[in-house]
């Protein structure tokens, strides 16, 4: 038996799933360091380059079926309201409207954990879907837009995440403001404070921020027959079947979900959008294809968000520098829909603290809903808590990067278990290194217009990946070698190390491998592109599967050859015989084989019981501030992870800096802005809505400590493009601190906060 | 009146009847369904969608990247429209050869603008350094790769470039495979169009104006493609900038890029041209113009805020008649101009500043580059023997209307430069302004930075005679 049944827990997006799922059972070593390797951890362009730079790539937002409708909603002005009256007749009469869905013609399909409806005739916030327009084109339906009518009676709002926690005469649902408040404990946190040479408490904040990936959300779909075909520009090809399926009541293997190229998505395009199910009631109904693409204005209202978060800590420190006890209480907004805001896992695993006391609480306000953002609650954490760590430092009169150690832990704190591997020792040595740490002074040392700052902070996640993850591979009779999975390339390399993992197996070049991935009718499961776990899940069923495809390879060369299989010989592409005598290659055994085409499955591995498996890394940044305008420059940010195995240099490296470049919008300029007045968002477009651009790029330098994980798969990797963003706003606060000796403590550190913190609030 | 749109795209003559107020980007992702160009937002802020737009000027075509989201179609008569797929041939260029190997493609979606500017760049610059290289993708926002993977494919591109060019650029390019080998018909394809496409200038008091369009599309494009528009097309007669007696003369179209670069004005004012880098982003400044900024009257406009420490006048036509008016009368309250709706911004006058005048402008916003200023102040000031004789400073974001500081300047002229006379004059500058709270910052945010401003003027121009620890 190679492979079995298995239950299995993950956590993506800071969420837990349970699966039952198939995982292989063949023993693969784990590979060895990558200069071992031939392809592996090399700098290797990616495989759909050509179609990128040459404009030639289709993305969703490009594909245009003939015959097909555009499809547009109208969305509520208000952010509370509830509709009284309809009118559609002057919308109906426009030449080329061809069909309007609203609350009193569509059924009741459940949305938002079955709290609102797909069209609902109340409307929680600015942007909340209210008709849908299918017309001839985009313009018709824009036009048609205009002439609905709609009477709303507004309703009281509430918009600011403090107050929406206390108020008790605006509801944004009936049944109130907040979401499931959780609670942790661990030790007691009064004997912990009352053994503290010190306490220390501080309050720190965080913006919503928005995701704002270069292509809008968008789906092209289609029924054929009674199948329904979406295009769709998702993260998660299988989950957006199983959702859609759900939403319309059918059964998902009627549902075939496609994606090849998209722009970007970052935790936004995880989930099932309301204009891919409206597209596909009118699609079914006039028996044509439609299209609906959003704006950059429902962008930035309607398809998700970061949580804020209001952060109140408490902690005790030992006069050397150990963390006795630590106390959070933390809020956020979700938006007008229940989702998490939770942000406690950085407080609960960075740090040896054996006593702990988290109070969480997620508040419901009139705007849009918040969805996992890349690294959800560990980004606003990881600030808080980072912020807190120099707090405690300075306090102590101590490096910053001392205390930190002080506190490590070898085991995870939470369950007490040993990790399978952790490598932050290294790292902090390595980002350390590279930023010049040894110049640290304590804040505030400089006196002059512009002054430089160092700051650091540190990082966990996730991101190791699991089952179910499946690739077959198909050998054909000419020798062409197709990979498929069920897996998507959000633009992160995916295509490419699919090909690099294969190569190396089978020792041919990744131009003979042609990777279909993003596409449920042909590929087997893998999971959503989402907690940095694609290549962690997929490599190694990559590897699985080729290195089946080698065993059956030889298996059947020890026939051609009439040998004992043990006596084969594999070696790039062919298998020869005990004397060298004989060899055949790879094609030529799927021309002997008569089977049409070789399909074999490979699978992913089940995790290692008993063990933590997490990300590490640090980050180390030096800013500049100009006193006189309250300008921040970031001149460098180091970063040192332990990510597993490295699979493809380029690739990482392009990831680790996109993180931290996102990062930087974090800490220095991004921010959704809502007039409390109104309740209308003021931040709806890329010129208010601010994110970096070339010119706001510091130098990065990059090294990674880790080799590869020994114990969580056959090539030992753990995902990087969550871990990469987490620490980065939180190193450049405690650098912006060190500069000025004034701390900033809610993002983004714009220049009004940074000139009021240091002329007015003095 | 011809009515009829004729242009080159890519290797293509195109003819179309479409309304002149389309966006070219909708036009040809639409029409042409050339999907190579993206859309990521419709206002010019991220430069998916941009394209090289090439004019004839005498033998020679001249290419500007520009953002076809904000581009009138009736504006591209007459000229050569290059989209991506414009710029494949059977070879990589050595620009798309660069990305590859540096990986400065992600996603990806944001490349085909990336390659499009860059190429704009070769053709253009007289500076083949690896700043200005950069600049000329300022306005092309990627949100994958951090940009850094984009930079380091900008420093292997710049190693195919040999920075002395043999005659004819074009042609150079070809041969070293920037360019498809197409390019070298469009001077003689352009001419042959030029007498047979739409004019857009016929139309009596049409509902709008379009200048370079990049306020007007990004506010009302809606309205436009609904009603009658005509064109004052940002287009480059030889004769835009010109000195007449004590006097810089500037035609309203001119664009912030040709001021930027002009000859004349880099003479004159030399401090400007490093300042303009915060205007928008190159293709923005490609087509935006003097007049429509200032028409458009926004508080914080950034040409606005210069000219008026410039002590620049205005010259309207209407009906053949001139009208002259200072600019800083122009702006009677929000929004509002002493301006009838069928005047054409047709000059500006500037004066030429004496030898001793100095000039400083300052802006800040929440991003440095390519966004719009919180509070931006620009100084014009003669010193003689330590005293000033001559001042005018203006301040933007601080006020309903872009505004000369009259009574500060006051207080200061024939005054010492001195710290105190500084500071005094700062109180005063807070009383002749009235900001209010929006998303660029409280009012008394606006306040303090004000201040902050001025004092950087002072600190810039006078390190010596100020002490900037007593001022702050
Ligand atoms: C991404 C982006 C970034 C920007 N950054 C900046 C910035 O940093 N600083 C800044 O100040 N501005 C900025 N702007 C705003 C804009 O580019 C400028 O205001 C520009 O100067 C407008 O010129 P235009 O020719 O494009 O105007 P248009 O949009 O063509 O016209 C604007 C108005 O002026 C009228 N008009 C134009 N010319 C005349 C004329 N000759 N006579 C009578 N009426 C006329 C038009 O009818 C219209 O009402 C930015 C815009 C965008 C989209
Ligand atoms: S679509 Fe963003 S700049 Fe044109
Ligand atoms: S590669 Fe995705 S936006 Fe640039």
């Amino acid at each position: 038996m190679t492979r079995k049944l298995i239950k299995s827990v993950i956590n993506i997006e800071n969420k837990e799933h349970e699966f039952i799922g198939e995982v292989s059972l063949l023993e693969q070593e784990t590979w060895g360091k990558n200069d071992t390797l031939k392809i592996i951890g090399k700098e290797i362009s990616r495989i759909d380059a050509v179609d990128k730079i040459s404009g030639t790539a289709s993305y969703t937002s490009d594909i245009n079926l003939p015959g097909q409708l555009y499809g547009k909603f109208l969305r509520s002005p208000y952010p509370s309201a509830k509709i009284l009256k309809i009118d559609l007749s002057k919308a109906n009469a426009l030449k080329g409207v061809k069909h309007i869905l609203t609350y009193e013609n569509t059924a009741k399909y459940k949305w938002y954990y079955e709290t609102s409806f797909l069209l609902d005739p109340i409307v929680r916030y600015e942007g909340d879907e209210v008709a849908f327009v299918a017309a001839e084109s985009e313009e018709i339906a824009e036009e048609a837009l205009k002439l609905i009518s709609i009477e709303y009676a507004k309703l009281p709002f509430v918009v600011d995440t403090e107050k929406a926690s206390t108020e008790k005469n605006i509801k944004v649902h009936n049944w109130g403001n907040i979401v499931e408040p959780s609670e942790y404990k661990r030790g007691n946190i009064e004997t912990g404070f009352a053994d503290a040479d010190f306490t220390i408490e501080d309050e720190f904040r965080t913006s919503v921020v928005l995701h704002n990936p270069t292509e809008p959300h968008c789906s092209v779909v289609n029924w054929d027959n009674d199948e329904l075909v979406i295009y769709d520009s998702t993260q998660a090809v299988y989950q957006i079947r199983e959702l859609a399926a759900n939403a319309l009541g059918i059964e998902q293997e009627k549902v075939r979900v496609i994606k090849k190229y998209m722009g970007g998505g970052f935790g936004s395009k995880l989930d099932l959008g309301k204009y891919t199910i409206a597209a596909a009631i009118v699609s079914r109904e006039l028996k044509k294809p439609v299209k609906v693409v959003m704006d950059r204005k429902e962008q930035n209202l309607c398809v998700g968000n970061r949580p804020d978060s209001i952060q109140k800590f408490k902690v005790g420190i030992k006069k050397e520098g150990l963390l006795t006890a630590l106390q959070l209480n933390s809020m956020g907004t979700v938006g007008a829909f229940p989702e998490g805001a939770g942000l406690s896992w950085p407080a609960k695993t960075m740090y040896k603290c054996p006593n702990l006391l988290v109070n969480e609480k997620s508040i419901l306000t009139n705007a849009g809903a918040a969805r996992a953002f890349r690294a959800p609650g560990h980004v606003q954490g990881i600030f808080g808590l980072e912020s807190l760590m120099d707090e405690c430092a300075a306090k102590l009169n101590m490096n910053p990067l001392e205390f930190r150690l002080k506190n490590y832990t070898e085991v995870d704190p939470v369950s007490n278990q040993p990790y399978t591997s952790k490598k932050l020792k290294e790292a902090y040595k390595k980002a350390a290194d590279l930023i010049g740490w040894e110049d640290w002074k304590a804040a505030g040392s400089s006196k002059s217009v512009n002054r430089i700052g160092l700051g650091m902070a540190s990082q966990i996640w996730w991101g190791g990946g699991g089952p179910p993850a499946h690739a077959n591979i198909k050998l054909d009779k000419k020798g062409n070698i197709t990979i498929y999975s069920g897996t998507q390339d959000l633009g992160t390399g995916t295509y490419t190390f699919i090909a690099m993992v294969a190569s190396e197996v089978l020792q041919i070049p990744i131009e003979r491998f042609n990777v279909v991935i993003g596409d449920t009718k042909l590929c087997p499961y893998a999971p959503v592109s989402g907690g940095s776990m694609t290549a962690p899940s997929v490599s190694p069923a990559v590897r699985d599967a080729a290195e089946r495809l080698k065993e059956k390879l030889m298996d059947t060369a020890a026939i051609l050859f009439d040998e004992e299989k043990n006596s084969i010989k594999y070696s790039n592409g062919f298998c020869v015989n005990s004397d060298g005598s004989k060899k055949v290659s790879l094609s030529e055994i799927a021309g002997h084989l008569n089977e049409q085409d070789l399909l074999i499955k490979g699978s992913r591995n089940e995790n290692p019981k008993g063990y933590a498996i997490n990300t590490f890394g640090a980050q180390f940044a030096k800013v500049e501030v100009d006193t006189l305008t309250g300008k921040v420059t970031v001149l460098k940010i180091s970063a040192s992870y332990d990510i597993g195995r490295v699979l493809n240099k380029l690739t990482l490296d392009n990831q680790i800096r996109g993180g931290i470049i996102m990062g930087l919008g974090y800490a220095l300029m991004e921010e959704r802005i809502i007039d409390e007045n109104f309740g209308k968002v003021l931040t709806t477009n890329l010129h208010t809505y601010k994110i970096p651009t070339m010119m706001d790029i510091p130098e990065i330098v990059i090294e990674i400590a880790s080799d590869y994980d020994p114990m969580i798969s056959n090539t030992g990797v753990k995902g990087v493009g969550e871990p990469a963003i987490i620490p980065t706003a939180a190193a450049i606060a405690n650098a912006v601190n060190n500069a000025l000796g004034v701390r900033i403590k809610s993002l983004p550190i714009t220049p009004d906060k940074v000139l009021i913190a240091l002329y007015v609030s003095k | 009146m011809k009515t009829t749109i004729k242009f080159i795209c890519n290797d293509r003559v195109i003819s179309t009847n479409i309304h002149p107020a389309v966006s070219l980007l909708d036009f040809i992702r639409k029409q042409e369904h050339l999907t190579g160009t993206k859309e990521g937002c419709r206002e010019g802020d991220c430069g998916a969608c941009t394209v090289l737009l090439g004019e004839l000027k005498g033998n020679e075509v001249i290419y500007k990247n520009v953002n076809s989201c904000l581009l009138p179609i009736g504006d591209v008569a007459g000229k050569h429209v290059v989209t991506i797929e414009g710029l494949n041939s059977d070879v990589l260029s050595p620009i798309q050869e660069s990305f590859i190997s540096e990986t400065a493609t992600q996603c990806g979606f944001c490349t085909p603008g990336f390659i499009v500017s860059l190429t704009s760049f070769v053709l253009n610059t007289n500076h083949f350094t690896f700043d200005s290289a950069v600049e000329s993708i300022a306005g092309n926002i990627c949100r994958c790769t951090g940009h850094i993977s984009i930079k380091r494919a900008v420093s292997k591109m710049l190693t195919f470039i040999d920075p002395v060019f043999n005659g004819n650029r074009i042609e150079d390019l070809i041969n070293k495979n920037f360019l498809p080998k197409y390019f070298l018909e469009i001077p003689v394809k352009l001419k042959g169009l030029s007498s047979e496409t739409y004019e857009g200038k016929a139309v009596n008091s049409p509902e709008f104006v379009i200048s370079g369009g990049t306020d007007l599309f990004v506010q009302k494009w809606e309205e436009l493609i609904k009603t009658e528009v005509s064109f004052i097309p940002p287009s480059g007669d030889k004769e835009k900038i010109r000195v007449s007696g004590n006097f810089v003369i500037i035609k309203a179209n001119t664009t912030i890029t040709e001021f930027k670069e002009s000859e004349i004005i880099n003479k004159h004012f030399p401090a400007l041209n490093e300042k303009l880098k915060l205007f928008g982003s190159l293709p923005i400044r490609n087509r935006a113009t003097l007049g429509g900024n200032i028409i458009n009257a926004s508080p914080i406009g950034d040409m606005v805020n210069i000219l008026l420490a410039l002590d620049t006048k205005m010259y309207f036509i209407k009906d053949n008649g001139v009208r002259e008016l200072p600019l800083n009368k122009f702006y009677l309250a929000y929004k509002t101009l002493d301006k009838q709706k069928d005047e054409i911004l047709d000059e500006i006058s500037i004066p030429i500043p004496a030898e001793d005048c100095l000039f400083n402008y300052e802006k800040v916003s929440k991003r440095t580059y390519l966004d719009i200023a919180s509070v931006n102040s620009s100084i014009l000031l003669a010193v003689h023997n330590g005293i000033i004789n001559k001042i005018n400073i203006s301040a933007g974001g601080i006020a309903p209307v872009p505004k000369l500081l009259a009574q500060t300047g006051e207080f200061l002229l024939f005054k010492k430069i001195s710290t105190d006379n500084v500071s005094e004059a700062i109180k005063i500058a807070m009383q002749e302004i009235n900001p209010i709270s929006d998303a660029r910052g409280s009012a008394d945010y606006k306040k303090l930075l004000l201040k902050q401003l001025i004092i950087a003027h002072f600190v810039t121009l006078f390190p010596d005679f100020v002490s900037i620890e007593e001022l702050v």
